[in-house]
């Protein structure tokens, strides 16, 4: 990985009460992943590579995480780190890498708002519990389109921050 | 296309490792137990005692299981009226996960009230669960209320373990919306941010449903402390 957060780790994470500090790092740590799969999203469309219902899901997907980046980016203000660059090879410009690609991100992404959400002060929780969901539609939708159970759990579990990080090297798109 | 698993219910133990820090280790470990198991009479354990802030979680809490009812008895009526059986193959399969949820979700959410629990309410759906297509559409308008109410209530639960307990069904409320509107053709994701409602909003919008024969509680039976 390129540098930043998901490589470095939040300090005491998830072992401190919320605070204002803790915010700055959890929604660092989330700014990350939403950059990564707004480039991702953005290169797959861009390319033309997609067809069908693929293509109508990366688009609706690329415009939420366009949104996502942009209301995390206000709340950090001038705390915000910027984006990483990112190689993702042919993983966004082949329709089956695509799939599988973006399905993992997304239960990633879940997983990391699941795991990082209720760590924050309450006034961040309610925006980011509204945002969570919509990673839950992403990673529902492409599932489906996967034929994989898009609700496979009654409760999702949280990703820990190491594992969030240990799956994104695992893609490696640094 | 994928098996039905209902042993994957909670498997991870998601909500219970959540709610363990809000009434304890040895609590979350018999409703784990009892969460595999079934059939144990939870509701005659105490909860323990409970500081003024967790009256309030209580209610909101009391709230969720009402609405949780509510969708547990009308994909459970579904499926004993034979409905889901006249359905497409994705769309039974689609019900019957969502029905094992959302009874999950009330067995979970009644084991964390314990005693504190609202009864279920007398529910008439009139003809919503008579068909598959106003069963399917009304499903859909459904999941998606829930996903507004639990968005809605995350930051309002003083116990911060009830709060990562919410986020682990918000997901799956999330998940259970976008199948729905996917088999029934809609958008299967509306837009960027899911609108969060409040509690009076929610309980609106079922009032005009007719579906609630007794109006939803937040208030416990015979406990004259909550004030709903």
């Amino acid at each position: 990985m390129a540098g930043g957060m998901l490589v470095t780790g939040l300090p005491k994470l998830a072992t401190s009460a919320p605070s204002a500090t803790m915010d700055t790092e959890i929604l660092n740590f989330l700014l990350e992943l939403e950059y990564l799969q707004q480039a991702f999203y953005s290169e797959a469309t861009e390319s033309g590579a997609l067809a069908g219902e693929l293509s109508e899901f990366a688009q609706a997907v690329g415009v939420h995480e366009d949104e996502h980046v942009a209301y995390l980016e206000e709340l950090l203000g001038g705390e915000a780190r910027s984006s990483p660059e990112f190689d993702f090879g042919d993983a966004a410009t082949t329709e089956e890498k695509f799939a599988q690609t973006a399905f993992v991100l997304e239960e990633i992404g879940a997983g990391a708002y699941i795991g990082q959400g209720p760590n924050l002060t309450a006034d961040r929780v309610t925006k980011v519990a509204s945002l969570v969901s919509v990673e839950a539609r992403h990673a529902a939708w492409i599932r489906a389109i996967l034929e994989k159970n898009p609700a496979p759990r009654a409760a999702d579990p949280p990703l820990a921050e190491r594992k969030v990080r240990a799956e994104v090297a695992k893609l490696n798109f640094s | 296309m994928f098996d039905l698993t209902l042993e994957q219910v909670d498997q991870d133990g998601a909500f219970l490792d959540a709610v363990e820090g809000a009434f304890g280790r040895s609590r979350a470990e018999f409703l784990s137990k009892a969460l595999v198991t079934g059939g144990v009479l939870l509701g005659a354990l105490a909860l323990p005692r409970r500081a003024r802030s967790q009256e309030d979680d209580l209610s909101i809490l009391n709230f969720d299981l009402a609405f949780e009812y509510l969708q547990a008895t009308f994909y459970t009526e579904a499926e004993q009226l034979g409905t889901v059986d006249a359905m497409t193959a994705e769309q039974a399969l689609w019900a019957r996960t969502l029905g094992s949820h959302e009874r999950a979700h009330v067995k979970i959410i009644k084991s964390v009230l314990g005693k504190a629990a609202v009864k279920r309410p007398a529910f008439n759906f009139g003809g919503a669960t008579d068909t598959p297509e106003s069963f399917t559409k009304t499903a859909v308008a459904m999941e998606d209320l829930t996903v507004s109410l639990l968005v809605g209530q995350a930051d309002r639960f003083q116990s911060p373990d009830l709060v990562a307990a919410v986020f682990t069904l918000i997901t799956t409320e999330a998940r259970h919306a976008t199948w729905a509107r996917r088999i029934e053709g809609f958008t299967p994701i509306g837009k960027a941010f899911d609108d969060p409602m409040t509690l009076a909003e929610v309980d609106k919008v079922v009032a005009t449903t007719n579906f609630v024969d007794s109006k939803l509680k937040t208030v416990a039976e015979g406990d004259p402390r909550f004030t709903g």
